[in-house]
C-alpha cells in the first residue's frame, strides 16, 4: 500500500490538507478559525480533482503553433475553476454571517456564543 | 478526552481516504481514465468546434457551458445573500447610500499609486477578458482583475466620489450581468441552431459563434467585477 | 403533443433568469418583486406541468444542453423520480403568495428583494439537482440550493437566525465538498461525469476507491437530510427561518440528500460494480434511529416550529428506512413519502406561520384556545397533523403502510416495529398540540380574540391542508406513477 501511495503521493497530500482543515474546524472555537478550516479542506479537495488531470510531461491545453502533445486534461481545470467561484461565494456569506454575529453578540467565540444562547 | 475524539475523527477520516487514494489510477499516467475518455474528444475538436485555442477555455463555454451559467447564478446568490445578511444593519438607511466612514485616513502613497496604477490595470483586465480562448484567462479572472479595481477605487475615495463611479441606476442590472448574457446567449442559440446554449459551428454564420462567445466573456467579466465590488461594498458599509 | 426537448433547459433558465432579474424590478416598490416572482414562479409551473404529463406518457427522456452528444456536454434527464418539480412548483408559489403580508411585516423594505430573489433561487437549484443527469451539474446546483438556503435562514430577524445559519453553513459546506471529493474519485476511475456513463464504465474497478467514494455520497446526503446524528444543524435553522422558508426547507430542501441518495442507487444499481448491502444496512439502522429520536425530542418542544422541525427529522427517516430496505414496496413508500411529506409539511409550517403571524406567539402554552379564534387555520393544522401520523384516509398512511410491507418483504420485521412505534410517538405529539389548540384554557384570554388570518396566508394554507386529504383518497395515483421508476432501479437486483 505504501509503494502505491508513494505513486499517487500528489493525492496523499490533499487527504493530509484535508484533514488539517478538518481538524481546524472541529477544535478551533473562533469562528473565523473555523471558517478558515473549511478554506482549507476546499483546497484540498480542489487539488485532488485538478492532480487527478495531471499527465507526465504533459503542456497546458492551449492549442497553436509548436505545441506537441501530451496534454493535460483541460476538464478538471475547468471544474475547479467552477469550485473556486462556489468556495468564494460560500465564503463572502460566511464573513458576513460572522460579522451580523459580532455586532449582535460582541464575540465570535463558538464557546462564547453558546452562553449567549 | 476531547483530544483523543478528535484524533480518533482524523484517524477515521485519514485511513479509509488514503486506502482509496492508493488504489486510483496512476497519478499522471498517460493511460488513467480521466486521459482516455472524454478528454481527449476535447483536445481533438475542441479548437474547432467551440473555436477556442485554449481548450479550458472551450470546455467552460461550450461543452459545459451550461455549467458556467450555474457558476454565475452561485457567485450572484452570493451576493443576494450578502446584501440581503447585512442590509437590515444599516437601521432604515439603504445599503447603496449608507455612508461608510474611513476609520484611518488614507495615505497619499496609497492613493497616488492607485491613481496611476488605475488605466493598466483597467487595460490588463481588458486584455484578460478578450483573450480567454487563446491565452490562461477569460470573463472570471478579468473580471476579478477589475473587480480588485473598484475595490481599490472604493477605498481611496470620498463616499460621493464613489457614488459616481458605480451608478445606482444601472447598478442592479450590472450585479446581474452574467447570468443574462447567458440567458441572452443561449436564447440566440436557441433561435439560431434549435438548442438552448448552443452556438453555431460552421458555414457561414461562424463570426455570429465568435461574436456570442465574446458577448458572454463580457458578461461575466462585468459581472463578475459588479459583484465582487458590491459584495465587499456591503461589507465595508455596514460598521 | 410532440415532446420538445429544450423545454427541459428553459424549466431550469426561466426561474434563475427570473430571479436574477427581481432585484431590479424591485428597485423602487418591493411589492414588484413579489409580483414579479410569482409570475415567474407560474410561468415555471406551466413548463414543469407540461413535462410531468410528458414523463406519465412516454417515460423518461432527456436533453443534452449545447447541442453537444452525452458524454461531452451536459445531460439533463427527467424520470418519474424528476416529477418532484410538481411538488417544488406548487409548493414555491404557495410559500410566494404566503410571503405577501408576512415579509411586509417581519423584513426591511430594501431586503424584500433580495428574499424573493433568493426565494427563487433556492427552488431553481432544487429543480436542477432533480434534472440534471451530470454529476458536476448536481454538484453546482446543490451549491445554488444550499447559499440561497443559509441566507434565507438569516433573514428572518429572530435573535440568534445567524447563529442558526452559521451553523447550518457550516455542515452544509462540509457534506457539499465531502460529496465533491466522492465525485472527484467516480471521475477518477472512470474519466466521466455524465452519470449514464458512469453507470456504464464502473464495473471492474477498484473496491477500496469505489467503497469510500459511495460511503462519501451517502454521508454528504444524509446530512443534507438531516439524518438522526447528523441532523444538529436542522432544528434551529428550520425552526427560526421565516415561516413560508420553514415550509420550503423542511418540505423540500431535505429532499435534496434523498433525491442525491436515489441518483447514487442508480448508479450503484446500474453498474452492478458496488455492493450496497452493507451501506443498506447503516441506512435502515439511521432512518429507524431517525424516526424515534426524531419524534423523541418532538414530544419534548414547546416551541410550536421546533416540534415541526424534529419531526421533519422523524419523517426524513422513514424515507431512508425506506430506501435502505431496498424491497420494492420500501422504495415505492419512500419515493411517494417525499412528495406527500413536501406537501403535509408544508401545510403544518405554514399553519404555523399563521397562527405565529396573528398572534405573535409561538409555544404551545401560549397558543392554547387558538382554535376558537382562527378555525379554518387550526381546522388546516389539525387535518395535517392527522396526515403526518398517518391515520387511514389522509396522505402519510399509505407511505407509510408501504415502508412497512417492504420491511416485511425486505426480511426485516423488526424495522416495521420501529416504523409503528415512531407513529405512536409522533401521534402522542400532534395529540397534544390539537389538544392544546382546541380544548385547553387559554393562558392569556387576549388570544380568543385575535382575527382570523388574512386570504393571502389563509388560502395557501387551505390549499395543502385539501391536498393532504386529496392525497389520501387517491393514494394509488403517485403509486402506480413511480413503479416503474422503482422496478426500473431495482432490475438489477433481480427485479426486487
Amino acid at each position: 500500500m505504501i509503494a502505491a501511495l508513494w505513486h499517487n503521493l500528489d493525492y496523499a497530500a490533499s487527504v493530509i490538507l484535508f484533514c488539517i482543515g478538518l481538524y481546524a474546524v472541529i477544535t478551533k472555537e473562533n469562528l473565523i478559525k473555523k471558517f478558515m478550516g473549511l478554506n482549507i479542506m476546499e483546497t484540498a479537495v480542489f487539488a485532488f480533482i485538478v492532480a487527478i488531470g495531471v499527465v507526465e510531461g504533459g503542456e497546458a491545453p492551449i492549442m497553436g503553433a509548436g505545441v506537441e502533445p501530451p496534454f493535460i486534461n483541460p476538464l478538471p481545470q475547468a471544474l475547479i475553476l467552477t469550485g473556486i467561484v462556489v468556495a468564494l461565494s460560500t465564503t463572502a456569506l460566511a464573513l458576513s454571517l460572522i460579522i451580523r454575529i459580532w455586532k449582535q453578540c460582541g464575540t465570535i467565540e463558538a464557546d462564547e456564543l453558546r452562553e449567549v444562547e | 478526552m476531547r483530544r483523543a475524539l478528535v484524533i480518533f475523527v482524523l484517524v477515521a477520516v485519514a485511513i479509509p481516504l488514503m486506502l482509496a487514494m492508493a488504489e486510483l489510477p496512476r497519478h499522471g499516467s498517460p493511460d488513467a481514465p480521466p486521459q482516455t475518455h472524454v478528454a481527449p474528444y476535447y483536445l481533438e475538436h475542441g479548437p474547432e468546434e467551440a473555436g477556442a485555442e485554449n481548450v479550458v477555455t472551450a470546455v467552460i463555454l461550450n461543452y459545459r457551458g451550461f455549467d458556467t451559467q450555474g457558476e454565475v447564478t452561485v457567485i450572484f446568490t452570493a451576493m443576494a445573500a450578502v446584501v440581503a445578511v447585512l442590509v437590515a444593519g444599516g437601521a432604515g438607511v439603504p445599503a447603496d447610500r449608507a455612508a461608510a466612514p474611513a476609520t484611518t485616513p488614507v495615505s497619499l502613497i496609497v492613493r497616488f499609486i492607485v491613481r496611476v496604477l488605475a488605466p493598466f490595470i483597467v487595460l490588463f483586465s481588458v486584455y484578460v477578458i478578450l483573450n480567454g480562448h487563446v491565452t490562461p484567462g477569460g470573463g472570471f479572472q478579468g473580471g476579478t482583475i477589475l473587480g480588485a479595481l473598484l475595490i481599490a477605487l472604493t477605498l481611496i475615495m470620498s463616499e460621493s466620489d464613489a457614488r459616481a463611479l458605480l451608478p445606482q441606476r444601472p447598478q442592479r442590472l450590472l450585479q446581474a450581468a452574467a447570468p443574462l448574457t447567458f440567458f441572452a446567449v443561449g436564447m440566440i442559440g436557441l433561435l439560431l441552431t434549435g438548442d438552448y446554449l448552443a452556438y453555431p459551428h460552421s458555414g457561414p454564420t461562424i463570426w455570429i459563434a465568435t461574436l456570442m462567445l465574446t458577448v458572454v466573456e463580457i458578461g461575466i467579466g462585468i459581472g463578475g467585477a459588479m459583484v465582487v465590488a458590491t459584495i465587499f461594498r456591503t461589507m465595508g458599509a455596514d460598521r | 403533443m410532440t415532446p420538445w426537448p429544450p423545454l427541459l433547459a428553459l424549466l431550469i433558465v426561466v426561474p434563475l433568469t427570473g430571479a436574477v432579474i427581481t432585484p431590479v424590478v424591485g428597485r423602487t416598490r418591493a411589492v414588484r418583486s413579489a409580483d414579479w416572482s410569482l409570475g415567474v414562479m407560474l410561468a415555471t409551473s406551466v413548463i414543469a406541468l407540461v413535462l410531468v404529463v410528458q414523463v406519465a406518457r412516454v417515460g423518461p427522456f432527456s436533453y443534452v444542453v449545447g447541442g453537444w452528444v452525452a458524454p461531452y456536454g451536459i445531460e439533463l434527464r427527467f424520470d418519474e423520480f424528476g416529477a418532484v418539480i410538481a411538488v417544488i412548483c406548487l409548493l414555491g408559489t404557495l410559500a410566494m403568495v404566503f410571503s405577501r403580508r408576512y415579509a411586509a411585516q417581519a423584513m426591511a423594505e430594501q431586503r424584500i428583494p433580495y428574499y424573493y430573489a433568493l426565494l427563487l433561487l433556492n427552488l431553481t437549484g432544487m429543480i436542477g439537482f432533480a434534472v440534471t443527469g451530470d454529476l458536476f451539474n448536481l454538484f453546482v446546483f446543490m451549491e445554488i440550493l444550499s447559499l440561497s438556503g443559509y441566507a434565507l435562514v438569516a433573514v428572518s430577524g429572530e435573535k440568534i437566525a445567524e447563529m442558526a445559519a452559521f451553523k447550518y453553513l457550516v455542515m452544509g459546506a462540509i457534506s457539499s465538498l465531502v460529496i465533491l471529493l466522492a465525485i472527484g474519485i467516480l471521475y477518477a476511475l472512470t474519466g466521466s461525469l455524465n452519470m449514464a456513463d458512469v453507470t456504464g464504465r464502473l464495473a471492474g474497478a477498484p473496491a477500496a476507491p469505489l467503497a469510500v467514494a459511495f460511503g462519501a455520497l451517502t454521508l454528504g446526503f444524509m446530512v443534507k437530510a438531516a439524518a438522526f446524528p447528523l441532523h444538529i444543524w436542522l432544528p434551529d435553522a428550520h425552526a427560526i427561518a421565516p415561516s413560508p422558508v420553514s415550509a420550503i426547507l423542511s418540505g423540500l430542501v431535505v429532499k435534496v440528500g434523498i433525491i442525491g441518495m436515489l441518483r447514487v442507487y442508480q448508479i450503484a444499481y446500474g453498474s452492478g460494480a458496488v455492493d450496497m448491502r452493507a451501506l443498506n444496512h447503516v441506512l435502515m439502522w439511521l432512518g429507524a434511529l431517525s424516526i424515534v429520536m426524531g419524534a423523541f425530542f418532538a414530544v419534548f418542544q414547546d416551541d410550536i416550529k421546533m416540534m415541526l422541525a424534529y419531526s421533519t427529522i422523524s419523517n426524513i427517516g422513514y424515507i431512508i428506512m425506506g430506501l435502505g430496505l431496498a424491497s420494492s414496496y420500501g422504495m415505492i413508500g419512500a419515493s411517494v413519502h417525499v412528495f406527500n411529506h413536501a406537501i403535509i409539511k408544508a401545510t403544518l409550517f405554514l399553519g404555523a406561520g399563521a397562527l405565529i403571524f396573528q398572534t405573535g406567539k409561538r409555544t404551545l402554552t401560549d397558543l392554547a384556545g387558538v382554535g376558537h379564534a382562527m378555525p379554518w387555520t387550526v381546522a388546516a393544522i389539525s387535518v395535517g397533523a392527522i396526515s403526518i401520523v398517518g391515520i387511514p384516509p389522509t396522505a402519510g398512511f399509505v407511505c407509510k403502510w408501504y415502508i412497512a410491507l417492504g420491511a416485511v418483504q425486505a426480511g426485516h420485521p423488526f424495522f416495521a416495529f420501529a416504523l409503528v412505534f415512531g407513529a405512536l410517538f409522533i401521534f402522542i405529539y400532534y395529540i397534544r398540540m390539537v389538544n392544546a389548540f382546541y380544548f385547553r384554557q387559554p393562558r392569556d384570554p387576549a388570544i380568543l380574540e385575535v382575527t382570523e388570518a388574512p386570504a393571502s396566508m389563509l388560502v395557501p394554507v387551505l390549499i395543502l391542508a385539501s391536498l393532504c386529504l386529496i392525497m389520501g383518497v387517491m393514494g394509488s395515483l403517485p403509486l402506480s406513477f413511480i413503479e416503474p421508476a422503482v422496478q426500473r432501479l431495482l432490475l438489477p437486483l433481480g427485479g426486487g
